[in-house]
């Protein structure tokens, strides 16, 4: 009996949280669409039409998805065929993965057992995350390599010597976090965030970890490939970097990576910050202001208020991405490097160095 | 306006806080969110025409497709002199002259066909004309076709328009 | 030999020049339009009026004779506000239809216009005097009464040149006309030397009539290859079609005319034309590549030799071809097949038409050159025995027909051949017949010398390169000779002509420089 109830919650959970990544990709292409278009006092997508509704271009992502679906599945002569059809997956697949660990509301209780809102509630999680998205440069290079051509090639090359640099600064902008935090369970991080520092501020990675967060941050565009860090692609001047050679749905999966990518990426901001599922003030029986007012809610409200929360976040974060795409230009290859190894590495460094002196000074930390 | 010297400013030295990048990267979120909102909730600032429904009102000199001209019996008033024929750079205009039944006319244009495929839309061939039998005042542009055949218009055409 | 001053130039001149020839020789032009340098001097249209000293008055330099001291003003203003008023004068009832007259671009109006007019008209449309336009005159010539400035250079060449004289001046004053007399057209063989006088759009040819505007033409310098009189023309051609032809003076054959059927000629360069090799093996035809088309001739020319002995080859030139070409075809046969068959027939198709002026009976433009070249006209007939005997295995034909030879006859007498190639330029009976039909170039598309039924050698330029695929003789000789193993090495129409020049009597000395552009009587009897 608990062994399936175990098995059922298991699949509910891997279903609504896939279901809720993949469908944010739309909705996410449909925002960079319509953002950029007006960022540049353009109109953006507004013919697609379904019994004549057009809804601000709603339906240009599911038109865009049905023409890549039905287009010619084409492998270029000559690409090594088996890395050539596996790199799409490998792009995906680590992308939707790494989404696994991340809590998106407090543990509930269901049938007098409670389950954690997460799929999987790892005592590694931090290091599941870096092990996981490690791999999504795989998915990249292979692109590049396999598709036998000079363009792809350069932009895997690109994105492996960009990857691997940021990856570095990634792993050590958080580890001032964990010191913080004393836990690598995104659960318990997530809970640690609660709290309030001196009575006022709530505990979140951004206040106590600021410099953390900002080094993060860029890590993670530059991992998400994203403007200013698109060099793979850098359509201005590698034609489309390492998916050139892709059309049709192989290309899609590939754009959908990039979207996930950036779900995951917000989602990570989201937890590891700005408290996750945590809303300032709100205990479990409803919010309690510092001064001492307190507003009784009942216990489901909470519960949607938090996961509310955690996806209102997330949709910031992830506009955000977008936001930035259409305000920042593309880095210069050198200056990618420059900024990763003689700027984020550094600082990173020190953050870690100055956050164990505080927690030193302070005894062990909050 | 006379022609000067303008004064390029150089790149100065940035200072401190701008190194840091991070004021500047908010300032420019500031711009581009300025503008989305802008747009929003002013959508009809927005410079887009949206062509097919919405055509741009072209200027009464534009040079636009050719169009032949009639007499007022309905021949056309070309004669066939390959003037624009002569005048035209891209050598786009083909001309094949025949005796017309009327004397009066005495020569007229059996072929005329224009190239918009190779037609630069100078407007020689309009200022060459010595009978205004051709104009460039239909105010469009050349429209898409499927084929290169369909690109060449011919007399019947160009007396349409 | 007077001496006068034009302009402030010296010049000596034969006793009875014009002022008007006299400054042509110096370079100086004097504008005029019914003057001709053919044509008797009438002196009417007033263009050439100059200043001569001591004379009160303007005078015509067509018509003044140049003595000892005159002195001579062109350039003056007194002389370009008179030229001007005449100008004016001619243009009162022109109808200014340059858009749809032939003449423009070549117009004397148009041409005198643009240095002496360059004024409105002072005259009103409405008040013009209409003439009739469009009229149909005979021969080559459509008349618009409207646009002529009454010359009289049309009635002058009729009267003095054919003797016909079709045309005359009718009525009075501005309404003064040239035209035919009631019911009698334009009779005689030499219509379009009138479009080419009238030196406005009043006389237009009929067969050039809205075909192409003067100023997309150019042209070459080209012999008539009409008939044997060799008449020189200019040939009138835009890209590769060629259009008219125009004569070009030279008074020892042609003076500045040449006759109707000869304008036609150029069709024989347009239409009809081979324009690439074609092979006919085991019953179909073929188009092949020029490599492969002469090796395929001479590989059979080859194999009858060897088979049957030089005796079964048979070639037989054409008077259609330059003495170039007839000179390899001769050598061709001679030294590389040695084959004593060779010959030729000045016998031509075509209507036999001749006269006492310009128009031959003989309708080969280089008969004569075959015959200096030592080609036999006997053995043609010989030919003909042989291959009717069936004795001849192997027959190399230039030219598009086999003698008058009606089609059948020409049919039936290459279907006894085992093997024909031709060489030749439009479709014909032999063309129909041939086993390799190799493309030769027309007479605009090559260089090369004719010479005319007086023996005089006469040179025609390339105009443009042969159409098609075709190729010049020339060309076509020495690849078939080389492939025989000839090792000729013959490049273009000169070292051919000078090979001729070298060897044959007739044209000891001779070069295309001594020949210039009017030619050269061929020494030697004959």
């Amino acid at each position: 009996m608990s062994g399936l109830f175990d098995l059922v919650v298991s699949v509910v959970r891997v279903a609504v949280m896939l279901a809720f990544t993949l469908s944010l990709v739309p909705i996410l292409v449909w925002a960079e669409r319509k953002g950029a278009a007006y960022i540049q006092d353009r109109r953006g997508p507004n013919r697609a039409k379904i019994l004549g509704l057009t809804l601000g271009g709603l339906f240009h992502p599911l038109a865009d998805a049905l023409k890549l679906l039905f287009k010619e599945d084409f492998i270029p002569d000559g690409a090594h065929r088996l890395f050539y059809q596996m790199a799409p997956m490998f792009a995906l697949a680590p992308a939707l993965m790494t989404f696994a660990v991340v809590p998106v509301g407090p543990p509930v209780v269901i049938a007098g057992r409670e389950v954690a809102l997460q799929v999987a509630d790892l005592n590694v999680g931090i290091l599941y995350i870096f092990a996981i998205s490690g791999l999504a440069v795989y998915g990249v290079i292979l692109a590049g390599w396999a598709s036998n051509s000079k363009y792809p090639l350069l932009g895997g090359l690109r994105s492996s010597a960009q990857m691997i640099s940021y990856e570095v600064s990634l792993g050590l902008s958080i580890i001032g976090l964990v010191m913080v935090f004393r836990s690598v369970r995104l659960s318990e991080i997530v809970a640690s965030q609660g709290t309030l520092l001196w009575g006022i501020v709530p505990k979140w990675g951004v206040f106590v970890q600021p410099l953390g967060f900002l080094l993060f941050l860029v890590a993670v565009y530059a991992e998400a490939n994203r403007t200013p860090f698109d060099l793979p692609e850098g359509e201005s001047e590698i034609v489309a970097g390492f998916h050139t050679e892709y059309g049709s749905f192989k290309f899609s999966i590939f754009f959908m990576a990039e979207y996930v990518h950036m779900v995951v990426g917000s989602a990570l901001i989201a937890t590891l910050f700005f408290g996750g599922w945590q809303v300032p003030y709100l205990a479990d029986s409803g919010f309690v202001l510092p001064g001492g007012a307190a507003l009784g809610l009942p216990g489901p409200l909470v519960l949607l208020l938090r996961i509310g929360a955690f996806v209102g976040k997330l949709l910031f974060f992830a506009w955000l991405f977008i936001w930035v795409r259409w305000t920042i230009p593309r880095f210069r290859y050198d200056q990618v490097m420059r900024l990763g190894w003689k700027v984020l590495l550094p600082l990173s460094l020190a953050n870690i160095f100055v956050t164990g002196l505080v927690l030193l000074l302070i005894g062990g930390g909050a | 306006m006379a022609i000067g010297v303008k004064k390029v400013a150089r790149p100065r030295q940035m200072s401190g806080g701008e190194t840091l990048y991070l004021l500047e990267i908010l300032r420019g979120l500031g711009v581009t969110m300025g503008h989305l909102v802008r747009n929003v909730f002013r959508q009809e600032n927005i410079a887009t025409i949206e062509y097919p429904e919405v055509r741009r009102v072209m200027p009464p000199r534009f040079r636009g497709l050719h169009r032949l001209m009639r007499r007022p019996d309905g021949t056309p008033r070309c004669v066939a002199c390959y003037c624009c024929a002569t005048a035209c750079p891209a050598v786009c205009i083909t001309i094949v002259a025949g005796e017309s039944p009327d004397p009066a006319v005495e020569k007229y244009p059996v072929r005329f066909d224009i190239d918009m495929l190779r037609c630069v839309f100078c407007g020689h061939c309009v200022e060459a004309c010595p009978c205004d039998a051709i104009r460039m005042d239909t105010g469009w542009f050349t429209p898409p076709e499927h084929t290169r055949e369909k690109l060449i218009y011919t007399i019947d055409m160009l007396l349409e328009k | 030999m007077p001496n006068f001053t034009l302009n402030g130039i010296s010049v000596d001149v034969p006793e009875g020049t014009t002022v008007l020839q006299a400054a042509k020789t110096v370079g100086i032009e004097i504008p005029h339009y019914c003057y001709h340098p053919n044509l008797s001097i009438a002196g009417n249209c007033r263009m050439c009026l100059v200043e001569v000293e001591k004379f009160p008055k303007l005078q015509i330099a067509c018509n003044t004779v140049v003595t000892e001291g005159m002195v001579v003003k062109s350039d003056t203003e007194k002389v370009r506000q008179a030229v001007t008023g005449v100008l004016e004068l001619m243009l009162i009832n022109h109808p200014v239809d340059c858009p749809i007259c032939d003449q423009a671009g070549e117009c004397g109006l148009q041409i005198y216009y643009m240095k002496y007019g360059l004024h409105k008209s002072r005259f009103a449309f409405e008040d013009k005097v209409h003439k009739k336009k469009v009229q149909d005159i005979g021969g080559q010539i459509v008349l618009d009464a409207e646009r002529c400035i009454l010359c009289s250079r049309c009635i002058r060449f009729l009267q003095e040149v054919t003797g016909t004289s079709e045309l005359e001046f009718f009525r009075r004053g501005d309404h003064s006309e040239i035209s035919i007399f009631p019911g009698r057209p334009l009779d005689n063989q030499y219509t379009g030397n009138l479009a080419d006088i009238c030196p406005v759009g009043a006389l237009t040819s009929k067969d050039f009539r809205f075909k192409c505007r003067v100023w997309f033409l150019r042209g070459t310098r080209s012999i008539c290859p009409g008939c044997a009189n060799g008449c020189n023309v200019e040939a009138h051609f835009k890209e590769d079609i060629v259009y008219r032809l125009k004569p070009r003076r030279n008074d020892d054959v042609n003076r500045t005319w040449m006759c109707d059927p000869g304008r036609l000629e150029y069709k024989k360069a347009n239409e009809a034309r081979l324009l690439t090799p074609v092979v006919r093996e085991n019953g179909g035809l073929k188009a092949e590549a020029w490599e492969a088309a002469l090796s395929f001739a001479a590989f059979r020319l080859w194999e009858t030799v060897e088979a049957h002995g030089a005796a079964s080859v048979a070639v037989i030139a054409s008077p259609a071809f330059s003495n170039e070409e007839l000179y390899l075809a001769r050598k061709l046969a001679e030294e590389v097949l040695r084959t004593p068959n060779v010959g030729f027939s000045p016998r031509s198709s075509g209507n036999g038409l001749s006269d006492d002026f310009l128009i031959k009976a003989d309708k080969n433009p280089n008969t004569r050159g075959a015959q200096l070249l030592g080609i036999s006209e006997e053995k043609f007939d010989d030919i003909v025995r042989k291959i009717e005997g069936g004795e001849v295995k192997a027959l190399l034909v230039f030219g598009n027909e086999l003698a008058d030879f009606p089609g059948e006859r020409t049919a039936e007498l290459l279907s006894r051949v085992p093997f024909v190639a031709q060489v030749g330029t439009n479709e014909g009976a032999v063309s129909l017949a041939a086993h390799a039909v190799l493309p030769s170039a027309s007479f605009v598309e090559r260089g090369g010398t004719f010479t005319n039924h007086a023996g005089r050698v006469q040179r025609f330029w390339m105009g443009f390169p042969p159409r098609g695929n075709a190729r010049g003789g020339i060309e076509i000789l020495v690849g078939l000779a080389n492939r025989l193993g000839a090792g000729w090495t013959f490049a273009g129409e000169a070292s051919v002509f000078r090979a001729i020049a070298r060897s044959e009597a007739p044209f000891a000395g001779m070069s295309y420089e001594s020949l210039g552009e009017l030619g050269q009587i061929a020494g030697g009897k004959g």
